[in-house]
């Protein structure tokens, strides 16, 4: 797939403060990315230069080929943005805000009709059509501010913390919402909440004071294969064989008696190996389950990391 | 130009569904009225130069009320980001919201036109100042609301940027009493930089390109901040 955005060292100053330092990466067509940090990290920052609402300081950014610095407008065509708490015109109804926003969006004439009825379908918004967005509940204004983004059927829809003072209800919907746009669409969500971002993101990058720890955190926590195996016998020979098993990295005992933690090279052993493996040698094995990358111990591991390194360098 | 026209129907509609509007017009028709009334009764004279210079008073005073939110109310409620992150220009914005708050003063102007069909009816005015005197009050809003969004394009509050717009105002409308005491060339440079001073020729049936250009320019200077400001972001 080519890439759709393509950021290169981006760096953005408010003033004397340096809100991105020098962030990179890319996003594919059609992937599903989650941006993780803590508050003030300078998610919001990163997802409004995209939008094309702040100017980078410095480096570039591209959406579908197209500079945000220098085609800003242009740029601009290709992105649905949801701000943080959604911001809407309180005094406007849900229809009228749809259509002046598809007009300003550039869908002409007759296509507005129809733009604005996929858009209220894809986000049942139906019942509330003629209400004033001031009298919405928080879950139906989110429900707009998507469908604004989403009115010019951009390529690309960036969310800042769409599930923010969300109900239960509401988040599942929202959720629901980001994963039924996968492959269709590119998508960018920035939240603060580990959980939300592991369960809509494909890829989840973290950042931390301005810098990107990692643009694929699934891939740094799962780039060993784990397998969590129950094997009764001795600890001691158990340990000693699976290690000798080709493939396997390391073993350790588990957190409970004949449970053992196996990780393996990938591409070079699969699970049916290892099972095939362990019963060859004589050992009798009642379970063997792959552990799934823990997006929490990374996203904990690359945060102290990074503190660590700059207490040390302070 | 459709999405300039979707801005437009937009501040339109903003304005007009606004409380602001009706109290302003209402404000603005009751105190012409009654200027009016007395000044034909009592001087029995079909002119509207006083009339002109108690709209130019009522322009200095009502258009920071009109023009206050037109962007502070944007950047407070974050729907700037709404709007500047669909693909429109900052002029754009700018000139949408220009125009909107400046139909609002020309709709004050129309109203205020059935005292000068009431002197036709009544009497045999001079027409010439009548135009003069209108051509003036325009230039004269177009100024004071170009100037009145710049404000509004600075600031967040709503409040501080009619006080700011109210004291620009007040300070234009008597620089010239300060002007007078500076010696020469500043003198002049100052005078030449009070409302009143390019005002008064229109309003007394005198139309100058000099007074024209100053209203003109200060209103395309405002404009370009009031851009320079929404980029500044």
């Amino acid at each position: 797939m080519p890439d759709l955005v393509v950021v290169d060292r981006l760096v953005k100053r408010y003033g004397p403060r340096v809100a991105v330092r020098g962030v990179s990466f890319e996003i594919e067509e059609g992937e599903v990315i989650g941006l993780l940090g803590p508050n003030g990290s300078g998610k919001s920052t990163i997802l409004r230069v995209l939008a094309g609402y702040l100017p980078p300081s410095a480096g570039n950014v591209c959406i579908a080929g197209i500079d945000v610095a220098t085609d800003s407008l242009g740029a601009r065509m290709q992105v649905g943005y949801v701000p943080e708490d959604a911001p809407l015109y309180d005094g406007m109804r849900v229809a009228e805000f749809l259509r002046f926003m598809a007009a300003i969006k550039g869908v002409a004439g007759r296509a507005t009709r129809g733009a604005v009825a996929t858009a209220v379908e894809r986000l049942d918004l139906g019942p509330v059509l003629g209400t004033p967005i001031g009298r919405l509940s928080r879950g139906y204004r989110q429900r707009v501010a998507i469908a604004q983004a989403l009115v010019n059927d951009p390529p690309l829809l960036i969310l800042d913390e769409p599930t923010n003072a969300l109900d239960a209800y509401q988040v599942i919907a929202v959720r629901a919402l980001v994963r039924s746009l996968a492959g269709r669409r590119t998508v960018l969500v920035a939240s603060h909440v580990l959980t939300e971002i592991e369960r809509v993101a494909s890829r989840v990058m973290i950042l931390l004071d301005g810098r990107l720890l990692t643009t694929d955190a699934m891939r740094e926590a799962g780039h060993a294969r784990q397998f969590r195996l129950h094997v009764a016998g001795p600890a001691p020979a158990i340990l000693a064989a699976l290690r000798l098993i080709p493939g396997v990295i390391d073993a350790a005992p588990g957190d409970d008696a004949e449970r053992y933690v196996v990780e393996i090279e990938p591409g070079r052993l699969q699970a049916a190996d290892l099972a095939r493996a362990v019963v060859g040698q004589g050992f009798g094995l009642s379970e063997l389950v792959e552990v799934k990358p823990d997006l929490e111990r990374v996203f904990l591991d690359l945060t102290r990391h990074a503190s660590g390194m700059e207490a040390n360098a302070a | 130009m459709r999405s300039f026209a979707a801005l437009l129907l937009k501040e339109e509609k903003a304005i007009f569904t606004s409380p602001i509007a009706y109290v302003v017009l209402s404000v603005f028709l009751i105190i012409m009225g009654y200027t009016f009334t007395v000044t034909l009764f009592v001087s029995h004279v079909p002119t509207l130069v006083h009339l002109f210079f108690q709209i130019y008073v009522l322009f200095l005073l009502t258009v920071p009320i009109i023009t206050m939110r037109l962007v502070a109310e944007e950047r407070r409620l974050r729907t700037i980001e709404i709007l500047l992150t669909a693909p429109v220009s900052e002029p754009a914005v700018v000139f949408a919201k220009y125009l909107a708050s400046l139909s609002l003063v020309v709709l004050m102007l129309v109203l205020s036109g059935a005292y000068a069909i009431t002197l036709g009816i009544l009497g045999q005015p001079d027409w010439g100042p009548i135009y003069s005197g209108y051509l003036g009050l325009f230039l004269l809003g177009a100024a004071l609301v170009a100037v009145g969004l710049a404000t509004s394009s600075l600031v967040n509050n709503q409040i501080i940027a009619a006080l700011l717009s109210l004291s620009l105002f007040l300070l234009l409308w008597i620089i010239d009493h300060f002007g007078w005491m500076l010696p020469d060339p500043f003198d002049a440079l100052v005078v030449n930089l009070s409302l009143l001073v390019h005002f008064t020729p229109f309003a007394t049936g005198s139309i100058f390109l000099s007074d024209a250009g100053f209203f003109i320019s200060v209103a395309l200077l405002a404009l370009f901040l009031s851009v320079r400001a929404l980029a500044r972001r």
